[in-house]
């Protein structure tokens, strides 16, 4: 076991190490940053507001005179977790969703498509701002917002993916041999189109991790006194313009988190190059 | 023997945008009825938003008999389906005007600024996308890479108000605000769309290019591909004349829905630059509860995204002869 | 009573305003040039309908266009404005004579109709008028002659020529139904009206008061977002900004080419203790929640001392009416544990509702969570959207965050939000000898008798009522500093929303 991770992280090359690098730091914050937190992270313990590096608060002080530091390790955990699993819930349903409309009867596909079409086609930002008017903000209803968003996108990508790979001669002559579409779907299709679909994975989690951090601008994201990253970047914004830490920090965290995800996707070995090749 | 091709492909696509234009229809009658019920579940109604913390018994009810808002919800919903129907979108009970009156002062103005982020956008991401396929892994693909990823690493509402800390605030070179006086001249509306043009692009591009760049890819492992560089066919050549074509379906399903995302989800950038279009003109009947605003609104972004997607369709059969059969 | 060209009306603000006037513009106004100022909103709500005025938008638009019978000096006292004098001998029946030189845009006279019009359609529920409540004071409006109005209240009061300067009480031309244009009596003409976008006045060269507007045009937008508004003026794009975060105030000071417009005014956001649930309606628990506010925190971390200490009651301290005897409460940890013995708290966390709707409430729950969490009392934070939040969440819960902007008069802000049978008594109490006072007071001419009176109200409220008002948010503006002749008035930003005739520009 130990050894097929230490061959898989051997085999990674040095933008996706350092993509591996950074998934794992902010992994570990989430899971164990609040409890590495100086100050409790609602508490006012500075006299000054956007206070700059100092030895008490290593990452200055924010628009109300809490701790950066202890805020941003508290904060990790909703923008991780959150986005992680959005995005895993929104691509696995996208994917799962693409592969049986390639397969199924004309009527379902098209159903299914039409629905996807509905959810869509209403803009993001504004169907959770309806949302979070009817039933309050809340980290369940923010999963549910994000994965219900970024659905609709996976499932068209897989699907197109799906339908093209459907139509290659290996499925054909998979189909002549009188496979069922179950076997179809998940052993000569999926796996061709996994590593397009990571690299949509790497980008929804991107998105959603801007979403939170969209609605958390029109007020609609975690709620204070909890923060994630995208709402401390939100409501430090106002002291961007001295260059506060408040702010700088925030938006540092996400830019490492995003690219570390992405980093890491990229340089995973094709599994789909592999099969392809072999047909 | 371009007449036979052109014919061929026309008989495929007419069908298809027919056929397309019937399950569009449906679509939209499925999110007029969403939004409709969404709708019902939002708390309080026009009546009460615009009174407010003014908002006292017989004031909302007067109000609400003046709006019709007495009347049961399906059959204000039935009413409202038979004006779309026969062309009349309603009347908007907040701002008291007929809306297609309020739409047609706020449309103009976000497919403006859809269509010129699209514009700077799309050739951007597709450059993007074929470069670093064709150079998988070299320094260029690595540097394109992080480019790309860095520009959507930051929220948006970040990036257009850094933008304009330093173009407006310090440098004085463009207008902090995108509210356009009715007698601009081209210039000045490019100047007051610049940046919220650039934070729109910054957001799409990204995706675009890394959907560009895996669908190439994953074209480029075919056999055909290595079969034509064998040929001697140029590696430029191949990727836009075979792989290409091939790819195109991923590809412009990804740039569909981004570009749909410059209509609906150009919120925020509406919002910090003062930029009056739609989508804040729907999140305001949203807050003030105005249904026939909100369903107009929501009709148009949804026949924008089918109309891209049914391009989007089109383009990936018209250049994928295997798909025709489907 | 009688208020006439000459003779002004009440001690004013005087005393306490003093060292907040700004440096007084010695120099001359000139005429010419243009601003454009920016509100913190634009909506298609965005109206020109005086009666529907909702937001500071809509009050500082309204001001562009239309005049009231009265105006508000600098010390919010009540002036003359179309109203050529206003007399009462009862404080019941007040007869207005109006001005003889004042001409709509469309250049028909002003006449006693305009004036009946205007207010008795204040009272039609169907006109979706905000003073509703208020304006049901007026028992008949009738037209005497030409330029004589005869108002007669259901009950005397003295605050008449207060109530008439509000801008929902603005006149408009009799029998106008469409709002998609405005034709006021106001120093600019209405030249284009985008709702949710802009507002343009062009200068009314027949405005009755000689040599003003002084500017040729005056545009008026909404920028939502503090952070872009703060932008928009730094950048140049706008000359005039409403409503300021407290932390945007050194960027605007060090820039050198603009200043800020400070207000103290009685703006406040309350925590509401409902009578009518469990456990807020328990005295002790009212009582100790009002110990547990930590004020001077509130008004140096959240307000960055752009705020005023209040006392529980909504007078606020440099009102002429505040009452400076009444002993200050402050944070006293051991005295809200005594009452919260004593009321019996809990075991399940308290929900505690605020949304940034009503201003700074988001925060101060945090603090209230922070210091409940020190003396055995337990709050669920709950923010809600700020859409919604009037109709949905205000009053309706047993704990909950209210806000409420300043009223020119004491008597507006005791009725409305004090009295047991207001629509909106947000703690929902009764107290008999506050609701009788309430009527002495107002029908009491004399100002040092009328002091005392409110006095005693001001110390049943913050005795009693479930109300706790930690801080007086200071309203603070920024503008170019080519723009002239700005000063604060305590009833709200922009010149409590009626800068439009008193600017001037040189630039």
């Amino acid at each position: 076991m130990t050894n097929a991770i230490r061959s898989w992280v051997k085999a990674l090359s040095g933008s996706g190490l350092i993509g591996l690098a950074l998934v794992v730091f902010w992994l570990l914050i989430a899971i164990i940053g609040p409890f590495l937190a100086p100050y409790d992270p609602g508490a006012f313990v500075a006299h000054d507001v956007f206070a700059s590096f100092t030895g008490a608060h290593l990452l200055g002080s924010d628009y109300l005179g809490r701790d950066v530091l202890s805020r941003l390790l508290s904060g990790a955990r909703y923008s991780v977790g959150l986005a992680l699993a959005a995005a895993l819930l929104a691509s696995t349903a996208g994917i799962a969703l693409a592969l049986l409309t390639a397969v199924s009867p004309r009527w379902l596909d098209e159903g299914v498509s039409r629905f996807m079409d509905t959810l869509i086609s209403i803009p993001s930002k504004i169907f959770s701002l309806v949302l979070v008017a009817v039933v309050g903000s809340s980290l369940p209803l923010l999963l549910l917002v994000a994965s219900i968003t970024y659905m609709p996108g996976s499932f068209r990508i897989a699907r197109s993916l799906a339908v093209n790979l459907a139509q290659m001669d290996y499925v054909q002559v998979a189909r002549c041999r009188g496979e069922g579409a179950a076997y179809i779907a998940i052993r000569e299709i999926l796996p061709n189109m996994i590593h397009p679909m990571l690299a949509d994975f790497g980008l929804r989690f991107v998105f959603i991790v801007l979403l939170l951090s969209g609605l958390s601008f029109l007020g609609l994201g975690v709620q204070p006194p909890d923060a994630d990253l995208g709402s401390l970047v939100r409501e430090n914004i106002s002291g961007l313009g001295e260059a506060a830490p408040a702010i700088l920090m925030p938006a540092i965290a996400i830019a490492t988190l995003t690219v570390g995800v992405n980093l890491l996707i990229d340089a995973l070995p094709g599994r789909g190059r592999r099969m392809a090749g072999k047909e | 023997m371009a007449g036979p091709a052109t014919r061929g492909l026309l008989a495929t696509a007419l069908p298809l945008i027919g056929k397309r234009i019937a399950s569009g229809m449906l679509t939209l009658l499925l999110v007029s009825l969403v939004v409709f019920f969404i709708a019902q579940l939002l708390p309080g109604d026009a009546a009460q938003e615009m009174l407010g913390q003014a908002a006292t018994a017989d004031a909302v009810a007067a109000l609400r008999e003046k709006f019709g808002l007495d009347r049961p919800a399906p059959e204000r919903y039935v009413r409202w389906l038979v004006g779309m129907v026969t062309g009349d979108p309603g009347y908007s009970l907040v701002a008291n005007m007929a809306v297609s009156d309020v739409i047609a002062a706020r449309l103009p103005n976000s497919l403006l600024l859809a269509a010129l982020s699209a514009l700077v956008s799309v050739p951007v991401a597709l450059t993007i996308g074929i470069l670093s396929a064709m150079h998988r892994d070299a320094r260029l693909d690595r540097g394109l890479n992080v480019a790309t990823l860095s520009m959507v690493a930051l929220p948006e509402f970040l990036v257009a108000t850094l933008a304009v800390l330093v173009f407006s605030v310090q440098l004085r070179w463009l207008p902090s605000i995108a509210l356009i006086p009715p007698d601009a001249s081209p210039w000045l509306i490019l100047r007051s769309l610049a940046m919220p043009i650039l934070t729109l692009s910054v957001i799409v591009i990204a995706q675009m290019a890394r959907m560009t760049r895996a669908a190439i890819i994953q074209q480029l492992s075919q056999p055909y591909v290595e079969m034509a560089l064998l040929k001697g066919i140029k590696p430029a050549r191949v990727v836009l004349t075979h792989v290409l074509p091939n790819a195109i379906g991923p590809i412009v399903n990804a740039m569909a829905l981004s570009l749909s995302y410059l209509l609906g989800g150009a919120i925020i950038v509406e919002t910090i630059f003062n930029y009056p279009g739609l989508a804040s003109l729907m999140v305001n009947a949203v807050t003030s509860r105005d249904m026939p605003l909100l369903q107009a609104c929501a009709m148009i972004f949804c026949t924008a995204y089918l109309l891209l997607v049914l391009i989007a369709d089109t383009v990936a059969i018209l250049a994928n002869p295997r798909l025709r059969n489907r | 009573m009688r208020l006439s060209r000459r003779q002004m009306l009440g001690t004013g603000f005087a005393a306490g305003m003093m060292p907040l006037l700004p440096r007084m513009a010695s120099a001359q106004p000139r005429r010419g040039g243009h601003v454009t100022a920016a509100c913190m909103s634009s909506s298609t709500a965005d109206t020109l309908d005086p009666a529907k005025g909702a937001l500071s938008t809509d009050y500082c638009r309204h001001a562009m266009f239309y005049n009231g019978l009265t105006d508000y000096d600098d010390n919010a006292q009540p002036r003359l404005s179309l109203a050529e004098s206003l007399d009462s001998s009862d404080q019941m029946t007040w007869r207005v004579v109006l001005r003889d030189d004042v001409k709509f845009h469309d250049g028909s006279k002003l006449t006693a109709d305009d004036v009946v019009f205007s207010l008795l359609r204040l009272q039609d529920p169907a006109s979706g008028s905000k003073v509703k409540p208020i304006a049901s004071q007026m028992a008949s409006v009738r037209a005497v002659s030409p330029r004589d109005v005869e108002i007669v209240l259901t009950s005397p009061n003295v605050d008449l020529p207060s109530i008439l300067a509000q801008s929902h009480f603005y006149i408009i031309k009799a029998g106008t139904t469409n709002f998609s244009t405005a034709n006021g009596t106001g120093p600019f003409r209405c030249q284009t009206f985008q709702p949710g976008v802009r507002t343009l006045g062009v200068r009314n060269e027949d405005y009755f008061r000689d040599g003003r507007p002084y500017l040729d045009s005056l545009e008026l937008i909404g920028i939502p977002d503090e952070v872009a508004r703060v932008n928009a003026l730094l950048s140049g794009d706008v000359q005039m900004i409403l409503a300021i975060n407290p932390r945007s105030t050194r960027r605007i000071r060090e820039s050198g080419t603009h200043d800020l417009l400070v207000t103290p005014s009685g703006l406040y956001t309350n925590l509401i203790m409902r009578r009518d649930a469990v456990p807020t309606s328990s005295p002790d628990f009212v009582l100790g929640m009002k110990y547990l506010f930590d004020r001077e925190l509130i008004k140096r971390a959240l307000f960055r001392d752009y705020a005023t200490i209040g006392n529980d009651h909504p007078i606020p301290p440099f009102d002429p009416l505040y009452r400076a005897d009444l002993p200050q409460r402050t944070l006293d940890l051991d005295r809200a544990r005594y009452h919260f013995a004593r009321a019996g708290l809990p075991s399940t966390p308290l929900p505690l509702y605020c949304s940034p709707a009503a201003e700074g409430s988001v925060d101060m729950a945090s603090v209230l969570q922070e210091y409940g969490s020190k003396v055995g009392l337990k709050l669920a934070v709950n923010r809600m959207p700020a859409d919604g939040y009037w109709s949905t969440h205000w009053m309706k819960h047993p704990l909950g965050f209210g806000n409420t902007n300043p009223r020119p008069t004491a008597d507006l802000m005791f009725s409305l939000f004090y009295k047991s049978t207001a629509a909106w008594n947000e703690s929902g109490w009764k107290n008999e000898r506050f609701d009788r006072l309430l009527l002495e007071a107002r029908a009491q001419g004399d100002f040092a008798l009328r002091k005392e009176i409110y006095g005693e109200m001001q110390e049943i409220v913050a005795a009693e009522c479930g109300t706790a008002i930690p801080v007086f948010i200071t309203l603070i503006d920024g503008f170019d500093k080519r723009v002239k002749g700005l000063r604060p008035i305590p009833l709200g930003g922009f010149m409590g929303y009626k800068f439009p005739e008193h600017v001037w520009w040189e630039g």
